[in-house]
């Protein structure tokens, strides 16, 4: 396939204004547009992979010409194991969005407009991880933002304009540094694709001006992916979302900020600033992560809200992101050790990155029935639906379970590579002792708290509530959980098992980039 | 591929497939399921005695079924004695209790859930034993766990049922962490998962001298924090009383004969690996071995103390297994010789013979239970008329417990003794006298558990309901283990050669042994001591165990080791809601700059409107003042002469100020 990565852009582009048309004779056409588009995208990026392993490189490159005003932007499209993952997760996430949203949006206004706004949010989100081009990237990484203000805004809870407001007020300051940097790096060294620039800047010799440019990309992904003390958006946006809107927000859009992060401030500006800062950047990471992650689990502990609680687990899985990602390889010179380990970690890190992605989307998705059966949102105030939803409780208890962390399921996996990279680096680098420490214990209390929210949404334990409550939630709607849901649920949870039994797939393609 | 490599793999992957086709049979048909349950655990069971001969006969050690699994790590099947010992035991148990099951769970909601879980289970504990590399074995070591969670939660009705499950979870979870740290730091020394490669790393750096010993003692430090999180030892063990929630069939298999022992596994595998390296084992002599020994004499001693104490039946149970894991673990711990030591053979020994009278007493436990509806014993008694084969099993069941000759505790726990008297140091000594103190315990709280269940008169409780027998099915299996509790310990020789154990001793020797008279005096004067205080009320041992003084408060507190684990969870969620106030505090703190920028913008706009007004008001007077110019009409000289100078002064000033600034 020769156009293989432009067709990606160029299809649901072209849809957008298709799929509103369609939607305005039937939504639910609409949903199935998104979704058969989002299935052909899938085809096409991976029909990339042959080459991207086979390549010497292992990148799969389109190049078009751009805007020929601004030397070297050009409509650079590329796939690596890592960004060709990260994209067929987007993709499989947006796929089951639209099919879940065909039951869950029913009913609500201005449809037509919502499924159009959702094929948009693909364009961006796919955008960011397939293109090497900086100007795309934003172009991408702004365009991923707006579909989102609105669909948080129009369709969401209570207060959603204010909660929308807030998320494009967050993530836009973010960008702001973003695109400055961008800037600057242009400025310097006259170049717009990555992998040229990393490689100017690193002949530039400017370990000051990078040092700037690290911190300035870093705080605004940060931002995106929602750390501690740059979260607050994230509670508020993801619980006020409609639950599809949840769903990739916590899957795939805060990790679209790990993504950079690892991408263009690790993978581009770091090995310009030098091993001493650049190992103290390291440290202040993990210290970051282990923040976040410490945060999150603590709130999700005790937060009553069923979406907050998993808006909150969000943070920590982002903890975890950053701490896997603080095990980049700082001083690879130093030896063949230190790359390997990091390389486990790292490997780890992307895994989590999918395996969170879909274990989360499924969580919310989950949660989103539940909310939409019973109208209810205290999980205080729930019990015993899994008598009463037997098939979205089995699913959703695959997902707690993956989040908690545990096997047959994606997250174990990735965890235990994040930790079995750490520990290594550990020995090599006494700083992570603690933090690989303090990680170690979060995974219990995530067990702690994923537990809590399926004994109190689906069994009928009340220990910690001293009035009384009903003994079991009423399921409002007569409704059901719709095949469509159960299809959405199906996809993910099945993904979540064969990633937790047999992950080779998205190892291999991972193990193909170089880090450092 | 021969036979045997085929049996090794179907081995665990059978009952592990098979478990997901249980919820839709059982959706189909009951009964169907019931058989299929039945069928498959007796497949399982028969393709794990395949493994036997090969190795037995052979010199018996093969990795084999090599599957490239994650990049790099192959998942595969290791094949010695010790992993085919705990294959058998978890196969053959798991066929017990499915047989079993099918009385004692007879007529419950979920059952199709159930033997999915155990099912699972099964699978998954063979797996554990089985893996050929560490991290297969972690992840089945979690598999496990989680079945384990789910089976004592099996009653979610019941809200202590599901609290306890938590419990269970969380508290093994803390082994978990100390294990992945270890496998960890093993595969950066080894650059491997595999048990071979890593035997074969430990014997070549050996060779070069190169051995981190210190990084090794962590290792070994790390995987006893596994071992007694999930081997339910001192101080983690109270998870196992709370884990007596699920249902006894449960119990019996996952609480007292297959998953509690896989922490006993762990470490004698471990044990075996260390063996390969002389300077380790010397290393691991001075501190780690003893901390493994004092680890297991005083779990042993507690959990005898508080099965003396407690008044549920399963409680009983619960203890007496703890205790009798401490005893394998103090067995353990005086292999410092590696498999060559009688401490190594003796807990494998002991591990077993416990698993036959542990689990025969679940069974009829729970055919008591299910009879009389509670767990209490002080409502019980005199139940020998109403349940006459469960009480002819139950001696057996307390007899074996207690150690008599030639039930199978009597060869098994007495090689523990003679291990751990034969240490021979000053703590050795302290040891030893635990150990036999422990030893007279175990006889006590069987006697007395015989004594308030089944002799003295009828209870009023027991004949106000009319109490039946326990049905065949149930009573079956329990009479197996029964014949097995009465022919394991005679068959030691067999399983020192299965083992490829040399044992010092011959069977007979146990008998003209300097520790049988002490043994046997023991248990005599106790069973005296038992016998005046239950049915005399002699001594007045009631009036202690019934009033309030120092030992009664610490043993109904449990050594107060769950107060202190609930305080730690107090904490957490203090630290929790301190979070969210920060996170609310945070909230705020945007919430303010926000509103910061607000009052700025609205200051900023304030001050645009003053300058607007200004500019305004100053403009307008310009222009009056322009217009009133212009209307002034010029008659006279002297007003142009005036309207000059002032005009003059007027520049000078403003020269001047310009020239000034």
């Amino acid at each position: 396939m020769v156009y293989a990565l432009l067709a990606v852009f160029a299809i649901p582009t072209i849809s957008i204004i298709f799929v509103y048309l369609t939607g305005k004779k039937s939504p639910k056409a609409a949903a199935l547009f998104v979704a058969a588009i989002a299935i052909i995208n899938i085809l096409l990026v991976l029909s990339t992979v042959p080459s991207v392993i086979s390549n010497p490189d292992h990148r799969y490159i389109e190049s078009y010409p751009w805007i020929s005003v601004i030397l070297g932007s050009s409509f650079t499209l590329f796939a690596d194991g890592v960004s060709l993952s990260l994209a067929i997760v987007s993709l499989i996430l947006i796929l089951a969005a639209s099919l879940f949203s065909i039951t869950y949006m029913a009913g609500k206004k201005r449809l037509p407009a919502y499924y159009a706004l959702l094929c948009m949010l693909s364009v961006g989100l796919v955008g960011v991880f397939l293109t090497s081009n900086l100007l795309l990237f934003y172009f991408c990484w702004e365009l991923m933002l707006i579909p989102a203000y609105f669909i948080v805004g129009e369709w969401g809870y209570r207060d959603a304009y204010k909660q929308a407001f807030k998320l494009l007020l967050y993530t836009h300051a973010g960008a702001v540094f973003v695109l400055l940097s961008i800037g600057a790096i242009y400025w310097l060294t006259g170049a717009l694709d990555m992998f040229t620039a990393r490689d100017s800047l690193l002949a530039l010799a400017l370990p000051d001006a990078a040092k700037w440019l690290l911190i300035a990309l870093t705080g605004g992904f940060a931002v995106k992916m929602a750390v501690v003390p740059l979260h607050m958006w994230l509670p508020d946006a993801h619980s006020e979302a409609p639950a599809p809107m949840s769903a990739l927000l916590s899957g795939v859009i805060i990790s679209a900020g790990a993504y950079a992060i690892l991408r263009l401030s690790l993978g581009m500006v770091f090995p310009a600033v030098g091993i001493e800062f650049g190992t103290d950047f390291l440290h202040a990471l993990a210290i970051v992560g282990v923040l976040s992650a410490f945060f999150g689990a603590l709130i999700a502990l005790v937060s009553t809200d069923i979406k907050r609680l998993i808006a909150y687990s969000s943070i920590a899985h982002m903890g975890y992101v950053l701490f896997g990602l603080s095990l980049f390889p700082s001083d690879a010179a130093a030896g063949v050790a230190v790359l390997f380990a990091s390389s486990i970690a790292l490997t780890g890190t992307v895994l989590q990155i999918i395996s969170h992605a879909l274990s989360k989307g499924l969580l919310f998705i989950t949660a989103g029935a539940v909310m939409h059966q019973t109208d209810e949102r205290d999980i205080r105030k729930m019990g015993g639906l899994a008598s009463k939803m037997p098939f979205t409780a089995a699913v959703s208890i695959i997902a707690a379970l993956s989040i908690a962390g545990l096997p047959p399921f994606a997250c174990f996996i990735s965890e235990l590579l994040i930790f079995i990279g750490a520990i290594q680096v550990m020995l090599l680098d006494q700083f992570y002792l603690v933090p690989t420490f303090l990680m170690l214990v979060i995974t219990v209390i995530s067990l702690a708290y994923m537990l809590r929210f399926i004994l109190n949404i689906f069994f009928s334990s009340k220990p910690e509530v001293a009035e009384p409550v009903a003994e079991n939630t009423e399921v409002k709607k007569t409704s059901g959980v719709s095949n469509w849901m159960k299809l959405s649920f199906v996809i993910l949870a099945v993904l979540i098992i064969l990633i937790g039994i047999y992950p080779a797939f998205f190892i291999n393609l991972i193990q193909t980039v170089h880090f450092g | 591929m021969s036979l045997e490599s085929y049996a090794a793999g179907l081995v665990w992957a059978i009952p592990l497939i098979s478990s997901l086709f249980v919820p839709a049979i059982g959706r189909y048909s009951e009964k169907i399921r019931n058989y299929f349950t039945v069928s498959v655990a007796a497949t399982t069971a028969v393709l794990a005695l395949l493994l036997v001969p090969s190795v037995w006969f052979s010199n018996g050690e093969a990795a084999i079924f090599n599957l490239n699994w994650l990049p790099g790590i192959a998942a595969g099947v290791y094949l010695d004695p010790l992993s085919v010992l705990f294959t058998c035991l978890v196969a053959f148990f798991g066929l017990i209790i499915v047989v079993y099951s099918l009385g004692y769970m007879k007529g419950e909601e979920g059952l199709s859930r159930y033997y999915f879980l155990i099912l699972l289970f099964i699978g998954s504990m063979i797996a554990l034993v089985l893996s050929d590399n560490l991290l297969q074995m972690f992840i089945f070591w979690e598999m496990v766990g989680l079945c384990s969670y789910a089976l004592v939660s099996f009653w979610y009705k019941k809200p202590e049922s599901i609290h306890s499950g938590v419990k269970v979870f969380i508290m093994t979870r803390i082994g978990d962490i100390c294990l992945l740290a270890a496998i960890g730091i093993l595969f950066f020394m080894f650059g491997t998962f595999s048990f071979y490669d890593i035997i074969g790393g430990l014997e070549s750096e050996v060779i070069a001298g190169t051995l981190d010993v210190g990084l090794l003692v962590t290792v070994a430090f790390l995987v006893l924090g596994g071992a007694v999180a999930k081997s339910a030892q001192f101080p983690l063990f109270t998870w196992l009383y709370s884990a007596m929630e699920a249902p006894t069939s449960v119990s019996a298999l996952l609480h007292a004969a297959t998953m509690v022992k896989a922490g006993i596994y762990l470490l004698s595998r471990f044990i075996l690996v260390f063996s390969v390296a002389p300077i380790l084992l010397v290393a691991l002599q001075e501190t780690w071995f003893p901390v493994v020994t004092w680890i297991g004499v005083i779990t042993a001693f507690i959990g005898a103390a508080l099965g003396l104490f407690t008044t549920d039946i399963k409680g009983v149970l619960a203890y007496s297994t703890v205790s009798q894991l401490g005893f394998i673990m103090a067995g353990l711990g005086t292999a410092v010789a590696g498999a060559a030591s009688m401490g190594w053979f003796a807990s494998l020994f002991h591990m077993v013979s416990h698993a036959f009278f542990e689990g025969l007493g679940f069974l009829l436990a729970g055919g008591i239970i299910l009879a009389l509806k509670t767990r209490d014993m002080r409502l019980m008694g005199g139940l020998r008329k109403a349940m006459p084969y469960t009480f002819v099993l139950a001696l057996i069941m307390v007899l074996t417990a207690g150690g008599l000759p030639p039930f199978a505790s009597f060869f098994s726990k007495s090689l523990i003794i003679a291990c751990v008297s034969e240490v021979g140091t000053t703590s050795g000594l302290i040891q030893t006298i635990l150990v036999y103190a422990t030893a007279a315990l175990t006889f006590a709280y069987c006697v007395r558990l015989l004594s308030l269940v089944f002799m003295g008169e009828q209870s009023p409780f027991v004949e106000r309901i009319s109490v039946k027998e326990a049905p065949k099915i149930m009573l079956a299996p329990a009479a197996v283990l029964a014949v097995l509790c009465v022919i394991w310990g005679v068959s030691e020789p067999v399983v020192a050669d299965f083992l490829h154990v040399v044992v010092g001793v011959s069977l007979f020797e146990a008998f003209v042994s300097l520790e049988f008279p002490i043994f046997m005096g023991l248990l005599v004067s106790v069973f005296i001591l038992a016998y005046w205080s239950y049915y005399r009320g002699f001594w007045g041992i009631r009036r202690i165990a019934a009033g309030k003084n120092p030992l009664t408060i610490l043993l109904e507190h449990k050594f107060f080791l769950d107060d202190v684990g609930y305080g730690i969870v107090k904490w957490i969620e203090k630290l929790s809601v301190g979070s969210l106030h920060v996170d609310g505090g945070l909230n705020r703190f945007y919430g303010y700059l926000g509103r910061g920028i607000v009052v700025l913008s609205r200051g900023v706009m304030g001050l645009d409107d003053l300058l607007t007004r200004l500019m305004d008001y100053f403009g307008g007077l310009f222009v009056r003042a322009c217009l009133l110019l212009y209307r002034i009409p010029l008659k006279t000289f002297q007003n142009y002469i005036a309207a000059v100078i002032v005009g003059v002064i007027l520049i000078v000033v403003i020269l001047y100020l310009a020239g000034a600034l």
